[in-house]
Protein backbone atom coordinates (compact mmCIF):
# COMPACT_ATOMS: atom_id res chain seq x y z
CA UNK A 1 0.00 0.00 0.00
CA UNK A 2 1.21 3.47 -0.85
CA UNK A 3 2.41 5.60 2.00
CA UNK A 4 1.39 9.18 2.42
CA UNK A 5 4.15 11.71 1.76
CA UNK A 6 5.07 13.28 5.09
CA UNK A 7 4.60 17.01 5.24
CA UNK A 8 5.52 19.19 8.17
CA UNK A 9 2.81 21.82 7.73
CA UNK A 10 -0.50 21.29 5.95
CA UNK A 11 -0.80 24.53 4.00
CA UNK A 12 -2.17 25.53 0.62
CA UNK A 13 1.34 26.25 -0.66
CA UNK A 14 2.31 22.71 0.26
CA UNK A 15 -0.73 21.41 -1.61
CA UNK A 16 0.22 23.36 -4.74
CA UNK A 17 3.76 22.03 -4.47
CA UNK A 18 2.51 18.46 -4.14
CA UNK A 19 0.26 18.87 -7.17
CA UNK A 20 3.25 20.06 -9.19
CA UNK A 21 5.26 17.08 -8.00
CA UNK A 22 2.47 14.69 -8.97
CA UNK A 23 2.27 16.16 -12.46
CA UNK A 24 6.03 15.84 -12.89
CA UNK A 25 6.07 12.28 -11.57
CA UNK A 26 3.33 11.26 -14.02
CA UNK A 27 5.25 12.78 -16.91
CA UNK A 28 8.48 11.13 -15.88
CA UNK A 29 6.69 7.82 -15.64
CA UNK A 30 5.58 8.13 -19.27
CA UNK A 31 9.18 8.65 -20.42
CA UNK A 32 10.41 5.76 -18.30
CA UNK A 33 7.70 3.53 -19.76
CA UNK A 34 8.70 4.54 -23.28
CA UNK A 35 12.30 3.72 -22.55
CA UNK A 36 11.30 0.40 -21.06
CA UNK A 37 9.28 -0.57 -24.13
CA UNK A 38 12.18 0.36 -26.43
CA UNK A 39 14.65 -1.61 -24.32
CA UNK A 40 12.35 -4.64 -24.38
CA UNK A 41 12.03 -4.35 -28.15
CA UNK A 42 15.83 -4.24 -28.45
CA UNK A 43 16.20 -7.21 -26.10
CA UNK A 44 13.76 -9.33 -28.08
CA UNK A 45 15.56 -8.49 -31.29
CA UNK A 46 18.93 -9.35 -29.73
CA UNK A 47 17.55 -12.66 -28.45
CA UNK A 48 16.24 -13.53 -31.91
CA UNK A 49 19.55 -12.67 -33.53
CA UNK A 50 21.50 -14.47 -30.83
CA UNK A 51 19.50 -17.66 -31.46
CA UNK A 52 19.97 -17.47 -35.22
CA UNK A 53 23.73 -16.84 -34.87
CA UNK A 54 24.02 -19.81 -32.47
CA UNK A 55 22.26 -22.05 -34.97
CA UNK A 56 24.53 -20.82 -37.75
CA UNK A 57 27.59 -21.40 -35.58
CA UNK A 58 26.60 -25.02 -34.94
CA UNK A 59 26.19 -25.67 -38.67
CA UNK A 60 29.48 -23.97 -39.47
CA UNK A 61 31.30 -25.93 -36.77
CA UNK A 62 29.99 -29.25 -38.01
CA UNK A 63 31.00 -28.34 -41.57
CA UNK A 64 34.44 -27.21 -40.43
CA UNK A 65 35.03 -30.44 -38.45
CA UNK A 66 33.92 -32.53 -41.38
CA UNK A 67 36.25 -30.66 -43.69
CA UNK A 68 39.12 -30.91 -41.20
CA UNK A 69 38.68 -34.66 -40.86
CA UNK A 70 38.75 -35.02 -44.68
CA UNK A 71 41.90 -32.89 -44.83
CA UNK A 72 43.53 -34.93 -42.07
CA UNK A 73 42.65 -38.10 -43.96
CA UNK A 74 44.15 -36.74 -47.16
CA UNK A 75 47.39 -35.30 -45.74
CA UNK A 76 47.92 -37.43 -42.70
CA UNK A 77 48.00 -36.14 -39.14
CA UNK A 78 51.75 -35.53 -38.88
CA UNK A 79 52.09 -33.71 -42.17
CA UNK A 80 49.03 -31.56 -41.48
CA UNK A 81 50.35 -30.64 -38.04
CA UNK A 82 53.68 -29.70 -39.57
CA UNK A 83 51.93 -27.55 -42.17
CA UNK A 84 49.76 -25.79 -39.60
CA UNK A 85 52.73 -25.12 -37.34
CA UNK A 86 54.49 -23.00 -39.93
CA UNK A 87 51.39 -21.22 -41.22
CA UNK A 88 50.31 -18.01 -39.55
CA UNK A 89 47.31 -15.79 -39.63
CA UNK A 90 47.16 -12.17 -38.51
CA UNK A 91 43.77 -11.33 -37.14
CA UNK A 92 42.51 -7.92 -36.13
CA UNK A 93 39.31 -7.38 -34.22
CA UNK A 94 38.08 -3.84 -33.78
CA UNK A 95 36.35 -3.45 -30.47
CA UNK A 96 34.20 -0.45 -29.64
CA UNK A 97 30.94 0.48 -28.01
CA UNK A 98 27.55 1.49 -29.25
CA UNK A 99 24.90 3.17 -27.20
CA UNK A 100 21.28 2.08 -27.37
CA UNK A 101 18.81 4.11 -25.31
CA UNK A 102 21.42 4.77 -22.65
CA UNK A 103 22.91 1.26 -22.59
CA UNK A 104 26.50 0.93 -23.68
CA UNK A 105 26.93 -2.27 -25.62
CA UNK A 106 30.04 -3.85 -27.12
CA UNK A 107 30.75 -3.82 -30.82
CA UNK A 108 33.20 -6.22 -32.42
CA UNK A 109 34.24 -6.17 -36.00
CA UNK A 110 36.73 -8.49 -37.58
CA UNK A 111 38.91 -6.99 -40.30
CA UNK A 112 38.50 -9.15 -43.36
CA UNK A 113 41.60 -7.80 -45.09
CA UNK A 114 43.72 -9.27 -42.29
CA UNK A 115 42.00 -12.60 -42.50
CA UNK A 116 42.89 -12.88 -46.16
CA UNK A 117 46.56 -12.45 -45.32
CA UNK A 118 46.92 -15.92 -43.81
CA UNK A 119 50.26 -17.27 -44.94
CA UNK A 120 51.12 -20.78 -45.86
CA UNK A 121 54.78 -21.54 -46.16
CA UNK A 122 54.57 -24.52 -48.43
CA UNK A 123 52.09 -23.99 -51.26
CA UNK A 124 53.20 -27.12 -53.08
CA UNK A 125 52.69 -29.46 -50.16
CA UNK A 126 49.12 -28.38 -49.39
CA UNK A 127 45.84 -29.08 -51.10
CA UNK A 128 42.52 -27.38 -51.74
CA UNK A 129 41.13 -29.42 -48.85
CA UNK A 130 43.32 -27.48 -46.44
CA UNK A 131 42.29 -24.17 -48.03
CA UNK A 132 38.65 -25.12 -47.66
CA UNK A 133 39.13 -26.10 -44.00
CA UNK A 134 40.90 -22.81 -43.32
CA UNK A 135 38.09 -20.86 -44.94
CA UNK A 136 35.50 -22.69 -42.87
CA UNK A 137 37.38 -22.16 -39.62
CA UNK A 138 37.72 -18.45 -40.42
CA UNK A 139 33.97 -18.32 -40.90
CA UNK A 140 33.52 -19.99 -37.51
CA UNK A 141 35.78 -17.39 -35.93
CA UNK A 142 33.74 -14.55 -37.41
CA UNK A 143 30.52 -16.09 -36.13
CA UNK A 144 31.98 -16.62 -32.64
CA UNK A 145 32.88 -12.94 -32.48
CA UNK A 146 29.40 -11.99 -33.68
CA UNK A 147 27.87 -14.26 -31.06
CA UNK A 148 30.03 -12.75 -28.31
CA UNK A 149 28.71 -9.31 -29.21
CA UNK A 150 25.09 -10.40 -29.12
CA UNK A 151 25.48 -12.42 -25.93
CA UNK A 152 27.02 -9.51 -24.02
CA UNK A 153 24.46 -7.04 -25.42
CA UNK A 154 21.69 -9.38 -24.35
CA UNK A 155 23.09 -9.53 -20.82
CA UNK A 156 23.50 -5.75 -20.54
CA UNK A 157 20.03 -5.08 -21.90
CA UNK A 158 18.52 -7.52 -19.42
CA UNK A 159 20.25 -5.77 -16.52
CA UNK A 160 19.13 -2.35 -17.70
CA UNK A 161 15.54 -3.55 -18.18
CA UNK A 162 15.52 -4.78 -14.58
CA UNK A 163 16.73 -1.40 -13.39
CA UNK A 164 14.22 0.58 -15.45
CA UNK A 165 11.42 -1.75 -14.37
CA UNK A 166 12.24 -1.06 -10.73
CA UNK A 167 12.10 2.68 -11.36
CA UNK A 168 8.83 2.33 -13.22
CA UNK A 169 7.33 0.24 -10.43
CA UNK A 170 8.53 2.69 -7.80
CA UNK A 171 6.84 5.51 -9.66
CA UNK A 172 3.69 3.56 -10.39
CA UNK A 173 3.15 1.96 -7.01
CA UNK A 174 4.90 4.27 -4.52
CA UNK A 175 5.52 7.82 -5.67
CA UNK A 176 2.37 8.60 -7.67
CA UNK A 177 -0.12 6.89 -5.27
CA UNK A 178 1.70 8.44 -2.28
CA UNK A 179 1.42 11.93 -3.72
CA UNK A 180 -2.17 11.26 -4.72
CA UNK A 181 -3.03 10.15 -1.21
CA UNK A 182 -1.35 13.16 0.39
CA UNK A 183 -3.14 15.56 -1.96
CA UNK A 184 -6.44 13.89 -1.12
CA UNK A 185 -5.64 14.10 2.60
CA UNK A 186 -4.74 17.79 2.39
CA UNK A 187 -7.80 18.62 0.27
CA UNK A 188 -10.06 16.89 2.78
CA UNK A 189 -8.30 18.66 5.65
CA UNK A 190 -8.83 22.07 4.01
CA UNK A 191 -12.46 21.27 3.28
CA UNK A 192 -12.94 20.27 6.89
CA UNK A 193 -11.24 23.49 8.01
CA UNK A 194 -13.57 25.49 5.73
CA UNK A 195 -16.60 23.74 7.14
CA UNK A 196 -15.41 24.41 10.71
CA UNK A 197 -14.80 28.03 9.80
CA UNK A 198 -18.31 28.37 8.35
CA UNK A 199 -19.85 26.78 11.44
CA UNK A 200 -17.78 29.03 13.72
CA UNK A 201 -18.85 32.13 11.81
CA UNK A 202 -22.48 31.09 12.03
CA UNK A 203 -22.11 30.58 15.77
CA UNK A 204 -20.43 33.97 16.22
CA UNK A 205 -23.14 35.60 14.12
CA UNK A 206 -25.80 33.98 16.30
CA UNK A 207 -24.06 35.15 19.47
CA UNK A 208 -23.86 38.71 18.14
CA UNK A 209 -27.53 38.62 17.18
CA UNK A 210 -28.48 37.32 20.65
CA UNK A 211 -26.37 40.02 22.32
CA UNK A 212 -28.01 42.69 20.19
CA UNK A 213 -31.48 41.34 21.09
CA UNK A 214 -30.68 41.45 24.85
CA UNK A 215 -29.37 45.00 24.51
CA UNK A 216 -32.76 46.21 23.39
CA UNK B 1 8.03 25.73 3.29
CA UNK B 2 9.95 22.82 4.78
CA UNK B 3 8.88 19.53 3.30
CA UNK B 4 10.07 16.11 4.32
CA UNK B 5 11.25 14.27 1.20
CA UNK B 6 12.46 11.23 3.08
CA UNK B 7 9.72 8.91 1.77
CA UNK B 8 10.60 9.36 -1.91
CA UNK B 9 14.24 10.29 -1.48
CA UNK B 10 15.70 7.03 -2.89
CA UNK B 11 13.31 7.23 -5.82
CA UNK B 12 14.43 10.78 -6.54
CA UNK B 13 18.02 9.52 -6.53
CA UNK B 14 17.13 6.77 -8.98
CA UNK B 15 15.42 9.26 -11.24
CA UNK B 16 18.42 11.55 -11.20
CA UNK B 17 20.59 8.67 -12.44
CA UNK B 18 17.94 7.67 -14.95
CA UNK B 19 17.88 11.12 -16.53
CA UNK B 20 21.65 11.20 -16.68
CA UNK B 21 21.74 8.12 -18.91
CA UNK B 22 18.52 8.73 -20.80
CA UNK B 23 19.97 11.02 -23.47
CA UNK B 24 23.65 10.37 -22.89
CA UNK B 25 23.86 8.72 -26.30
CA UNK B 26 23.13 11.89 -28.29
CA UNK B 27 26.17 12.72 -30.41
CA UNK B 28 27.88 16.04 -29.81
CA UNK B 29 28.26 16.45 -33.54
CA UNK B 30 26.83 14.31 -36.31
CA UNK B 31 29.02 13.41 -39.24
CA UNK B 32 28.29 12.79 -42.89
CA UNK B 33 28.37 9.33 -44.40
CA UNK B 34 31.16 10.29 -46.81
CA UNK B 35 33.31 11.50 -43.94
CA UNK B 36 32.71 8.33 -41.93
CA UNK B 37 33.46 6.03 -44.83
CA UNK B 38 36.92 7.54 -45.16
CA UNK B 39 37.79 6.79 -41.53
CA UNK B 40 39.50 3.67 -40.30
CA UNK B 41 37.34 3.48 -37.19
CA UNK B 42 34.15 5.42 -37.92
CA UNK B 43 32.73 6.90 -34.75
CA UNK B 44 31.09 9.91 -33.13
CA UNK B 45 31.56 11.32 -29.62
CA UNK B 46 28.45 11.18 -27.43
CA UNK B 47 27.14 13.73 -24.96
CA UNK B 48 28.64 11.85 -22.01
CA UNK B 49 32.08 11.77 -23.64
CA UNK B 50 31.93 8.15 -24.74
CA UNK B 51 32.38 7.09 -28.32
CA UNK B 52 29.73 5.46 -30.44
CA UNK B 53 31.22 3.30 -33.18
CA UNK B 54 29.58 2.50 -36.50
CA UNK B 55 29.75 -0.84 -38.21
CA UNK B 56 31.56 -0.53 -41.52
CA UNK B 57 29.18 -3.07 -43.02
CA UNK B 58 26.25 -0.80 -42.21
CA UNK B 59 27.94 2.27 -43.63
CA UNK B 60 28.69 0.42 -46.84
CA UNK B 61 25.10 -0.80 -46.97
CA UNK B 62 23.89 2.79 -46.68
CA UNK B 63 26.33 4.07 -49.27
CA UNK B 64 25.09 1.50 -51.77
CA UNK B 65 21.60 2.93 -51.54
CA UNK B 66 22.53 6.59 -51.96
CA UNK B 67 24.04 8.86 -54.59
CA UNK B 68 27.23 10.82 -53.92
CA UNK B 69 25.40 14.07 -53.07
CA UNK B 70 23.03 12.24 -50.74
CA UNK B 71 25.97 10.60 -48.98
CA UNK B 72 27.35 14.04 -48.23
CA UNK B 73 24.07 15.32 -46.87
CA UNK B 74 23.20 12.27 -44.76
CA UNK B 75 24.26 12.93 -41.18
CA UNK B 76 24.87 9.97 -38.93
CA UNK B 77 23.65 8.66 -36.59
CA UNK B 78 20.08 9.16 -37.73
CA UNK B 79 18.22 10.57 -34.73
CA UNK B 80 14.89 8.94 -33.88
CA UNK B 81 12.86 11.05 -31.49
CA UNK B 82 10.70 9.26 -28.96
CA UNK B 83 7.91 11.44 -27.61
CA UNK B 84 5.48 10.26 -24.92
CA UNK B 85 1.87 9.62 -26.00
CA UNK B 86 2.94 8.87 -29.55
CA UNK B 87 2.59 5.50 -31.19
CA UNK B 88 5.83 5.80 -33.13
CA UNK B 89 9.05 7.73 -33.46
CA UNK B 90 9.83 10.75 -35.58
CA UNK B 91 12.88 11.37 -37.71
CA UNK B 92 13.86 14.80 -38.91
CA UNK B 93 15.06 14.77 -42.47
CA UNK B 94 16.50 17.88 -44.10
CA UNK B 95 17.88 16.52 -47.36
CA UNK B 96 15.31 13.78 -47.87
CA UNK B 97 17.97 11.06 -47.97
CA UNK B 98 16.59 9.59 -44.72
CA UNK B 99 13.16 9.13 -46.34
CA UNK B 100 14.78 7.40 -49.31
CA UNK B 101 16.74 5.06 -47.06
CA UNK B 102 13.76 4.17 -44.92
CA UNK B 103 11.61 3.56 -48.00
CA UNK B 104 14.18 1.09 -49.28
CA UNK B 105 14.61 -0.65 -45.93
CA UNK B 106 10.89 -0.89 -45.21
CA UNK B 107 9.96 -1.71 -48.80
CA UNK B 108 7.26 0.94 -48.85
CA UNK B 109 6.93 4.63 -49.53
CA UNK B 110 7.82 6.80 -46.56
CA UNK B 111 6.51 10.33 -46.78
CA UNK B 112 8.10 13.19 -44.88
CA UNK B 113 5.67 15.88 -43.82
CA UNK B 114 7.46 19.16 -43.24
CA UNK B 115 10.83 17.44 -42.98
CA UNK B 116 9.47 15.02 -40.37
CA UNK B 117 9.11 11.29 -40.97
CA UNK B 118 6.96 9.22 -38.66
CA UNK B 119 7.73 5.54 -38.16
CA UNK B 120 5.46 3.24 -36.22
CA UNK B 121 6.62 0.65 -33.69
CA UNK B 122 6.41 -2.46 -35.94
CA UNK B 123 8.38 -0.61 -38.63
CA UNK B 124 10.89 0.53 -36.04
CA UNK B 125 11.83 -3.08 -35.44
CA UNK B 126 12.73 -3.54 -39.11
CA UNK B 127 14.69 -0.29 -39.25
CA UNK B 128 16.66 -1.10 -36.10
CA UNK B 129 17.46 -4.56 -37.39
CA UNK B 130 19.02 -3.09 -40.52
CA UNK B 131 20.58 0.00 -38.97
CA UNK B 132 21.80 -0.96 -35.53
CA UNK B 133 24.63 1.50 -35.11
CA UNK B 134 23.58 4.19 -37.57
CA UNK B 135 20.36 5.06 -35.75
CA UNK B 136 20.02 6.54 -32.29
CA UNK B 137 17.08 7.10 -29.93
CA UNK B 138 16.45 10.45 -28.29
CA UNK B 139 13.83 10.85 -25.57
CA UNK B 140 12.04 14.15 -25.77
CA UNK B 141 10.45 16.01 -22.88
CA UNK B 142 8.39 18.42 -24.91
CA UNK B 143 4.59 17.94 -24.98
CA UNK B 144 4.94 17.25 -21.30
Amino acid sequence: MAKKVQITRPTKIELARLRRRLKLATRIQKIVKDRLSILIMELLQTVRECASVKERLLTEFSEAYRSLSITTGYHGYVSLKKELMVSEMAMKVNAGTRNVAGVRMPLFEIEKADLMKSKKKNMAGTSSFLDHSTELSQKCLETIIELAEFQKSFELLGMEINKVKRINNALEYVVVPGLDMTIKYLTMKFEERDREEAARLKHVKLLIEQREAYAY
Amino acid sequence: MPTDHSSDGPVAGYLKDEFKVLNAQIPRKRRSLTELLKEEHPHVVCNDGNTHFFKRKELEYLSQMLYESERNSLLLPIIMEVTPDQSGVTIKSKGGSEAKLLSKILGMTVVSKGNVITIFRPQLNVVRKALKTTTQYVFLFRNL
